[in-house]
């Protein structure tokens, strides 16, 4: 990894919402180059509008937001066809006519252009992106026929298509049984680890991330800490954004108080 | 049969027939893929007030269609958008207000006039030379589109959100296929009608979607469902002399049923429900 990392994703002072309905106020934030960042918070804390500033959907109402040292004020800037993105999982319709390539191949549509029909190169890229999250051999199944860690690989390659610097995944293990849980998170530290991709992970699962990730961001409307996992992680911290439900038990693990009385 | 086909009015409607409804059926897929059913209903509605208006002042009718159809698709994408108000329910407001707006057009002419009514149930065995080369000009421009921007179009049908985040001018793509929607609606009123034009852009891509799991065979399929049940719709209505746009959707219909029942979805789906 380059050292001293090259800052890429540099929030200055930034809000973003509406006036009057902020979703997240005053965010100054800095994301090196090669990072594995977990992005945590409470529900409505503003994880996925950070995601969606990232990629460039929406722009800062106060302050800068710089893509890659650019100051991005216009929306879509170049910069950010090199940000793969998985959404957070909604209700994929399970009879959508559409092949495992063809969704990858799309990933490839916003560097291609307009008016341009992907090519030879495109298809290996989409191939190789489907090797490197072990679907290749469903490369002609119909998207709808795979569980949902497979379509969720799908999506990764999709991303991956895009030939990112930086990959931002909302929230991938949502509604995935546990095993499949585990190889989704594991899939990600493998291509950060071997693509040296920049890894902005959003969830609500810190026991999973936190032995992972380089740093954790904790948001709730501003930017509550930052900083390696064991000292964003601390009781008084987690108490004052989720309340006094949550504790963190000997092993480490972080509960919610209530659940673990009653089971 | 063959007697018929030596008029020139068949040569003509089998022509239109042809066109609408492989025009019709292939913008069909994206509607179908991206949930639109209910603006090109509304659309259609909003495109016949339109015609109403042009025969009340004395304007062409068919641009008086497309504007209305036009403002019509252009408020329902802003208001979708916008995120005021669900889709459903704006296309609803709309499509009966340009209704109402209709049928008060029609009540202030004067006369009774039966080729607005021709809009309204389509007749397609009066279509005239000059209409013929309207529709071919608009098929031609409809298709066009779809074809130079049919893998954005398809991009944004899957996953709007996920085209935009890519880099694809996902918005644009959307008010584009919405304009190629009310085109669509305009250039069939007069084969098929305000009331039936519908059908014809929903059922033959629905009939495919029963049938195949690739983007390209769904689109091949719907055309060719498209243009057949136009055309054999079409030569039901001259032989045994009933209304054209009724002998086309029925038999569209009938199709769909048939896929319905034959599909290898359908097949997984119960063989899914029996394994659990």
């Amino acid at each position: 990894m380059p050292d001293p990392r090259e800052p890429i994703i540099r929030f200055d002072h930034a809000s973003f919402g509406f006036p009057g309905l902020i979703a997240l106020k005053d965010i100054s934030l800095t994301i090196c180059d090669g990072e594995f960042v977990g992005v945590i918070g409470p529900n409505g804390s503003g994880k996925t509008t950070l995601c969606r500033a990232v990629l460039g959907l929406l722009a800062p109402i106060e302050g800068h937001l710089h893509i890659f040292d650019c100051a991005c004020d216009e929306l879509r800037c170049h910069h950010r066809a090199k940000i793969g993105y998985l959404p957070q999982k909604g209700v994929v319709d399970r009879n959508f006519p559409v092949t495992v390539l063809e969704t990858v191949i799309m990933g490839r549509y916003g560097a291609l252009g307009l008016f341009k029909r992907p090519g030879r190169g495109d298809r290996a890229i989409a191939l190789d992106a489907l090797r490197q999250v072990g679907m290749e051999s469903h490369k002609d199944d119909a998207l709808g026929h795979l569980s949902g860690g497979q379509q969720q690989r799908v999506f990764i390659a999709r991303a991956l298509a895009q030939q990112p610097r930086v990959l931002i995944l909302d929230e991938p293990t949502t509604g995935l049984d546990i095993t499949a849980q585990h190889n989704v998170i594991e899939l990600v530290q493998h291509l950060h680890d071997e693509l040296k991709l920049t890894v902005l992970l959003i969830t609500h699962d810190i026991n999973m991330i936190r032995s992972r990730v380089d740093r954790l961001v904790l948001l709730k409307t501003r930017l509550f800490a930052s900083g390696p996992p064991a000292d964003v992680l601390k009781p008084d911290i987690l108490h004052q954004v989720y309340g006094k439900d949550l504790v963190i038990t000997e092993k480490d693990l972080i509960i919610v108080e209530d659940y673990h009385h009653h089971h | 049969m063959l007697d018929l086909l030596a008029y020139d009015f068949m040569q003509r409607s089998l022509l239109a027939a042809a066109m609408v409804g492989g025009l019709c059926s292939i913008i069909g897929v994206f509607v179908v893929l991206r949930g639109l059913a209910f603006v090109g209903a509304g659309t259609s509605h909003a495109a016949f007030a339109g015609v109403a208006l042009g025969y009340l002042i004395g304007w062409p009718p068919l641009l008086l269609a497309i504007v209305f159809g036009l403002a019509t698709v252009w408020i329902t994408g802003w208001v979708e958008e916008r995120g005021r108000m669900k889709l459903d329910v704006s296309i609803g407001i709309l499509y009966t207000t340009t209704m109402s707006l209709g049928i008060l057009f029609i009540g202030l002419m004067k006369t009774y006039n039966a080729e607005v009514y021709g809009y309204l149930f389509g007749s397609v065995l009066s279509v005239t030379p000059e209409e013929i080369r309207i529709i071919g000009a608009l098929s031609i421009l409809v298709l066009g589109l779809l074809l130079v921007f049919s893998k954005e179009l398809y991009f944004i049908a899957f996953d709007q959100e996920m085209a935009e985040a890519s880099g694809v001018p996902a918005r644009q793509m959307f008010f584009l296929l919405l304009t190629l929607v009310a085109l669509t609606v305009v250039v069939s009123l007069k084969t098929v009608g305000a009331i039936l034009v519908f059908a014809m852009i929903l059922i033959p891509a629905s009939t495919a979607y029963q049938l195949t799991h690739s983007l390209k065979t769904l689109t091949l399929y719907s055309s060719a469902i498209g243009i057949f049940t136009s055309v054999a719709g079409v030569l039901i209505s001259a032989i045994w002399d009933v209304p054209s746009g009724p002998a086309i959707v029925l038999l569209a219909t009938t199709l769909f049923f048939i896929a319905m029942f034959c599909s290898p979805k359908r097949a997984r789906r119960v063989r899914l429900a029996h394994s659990h």
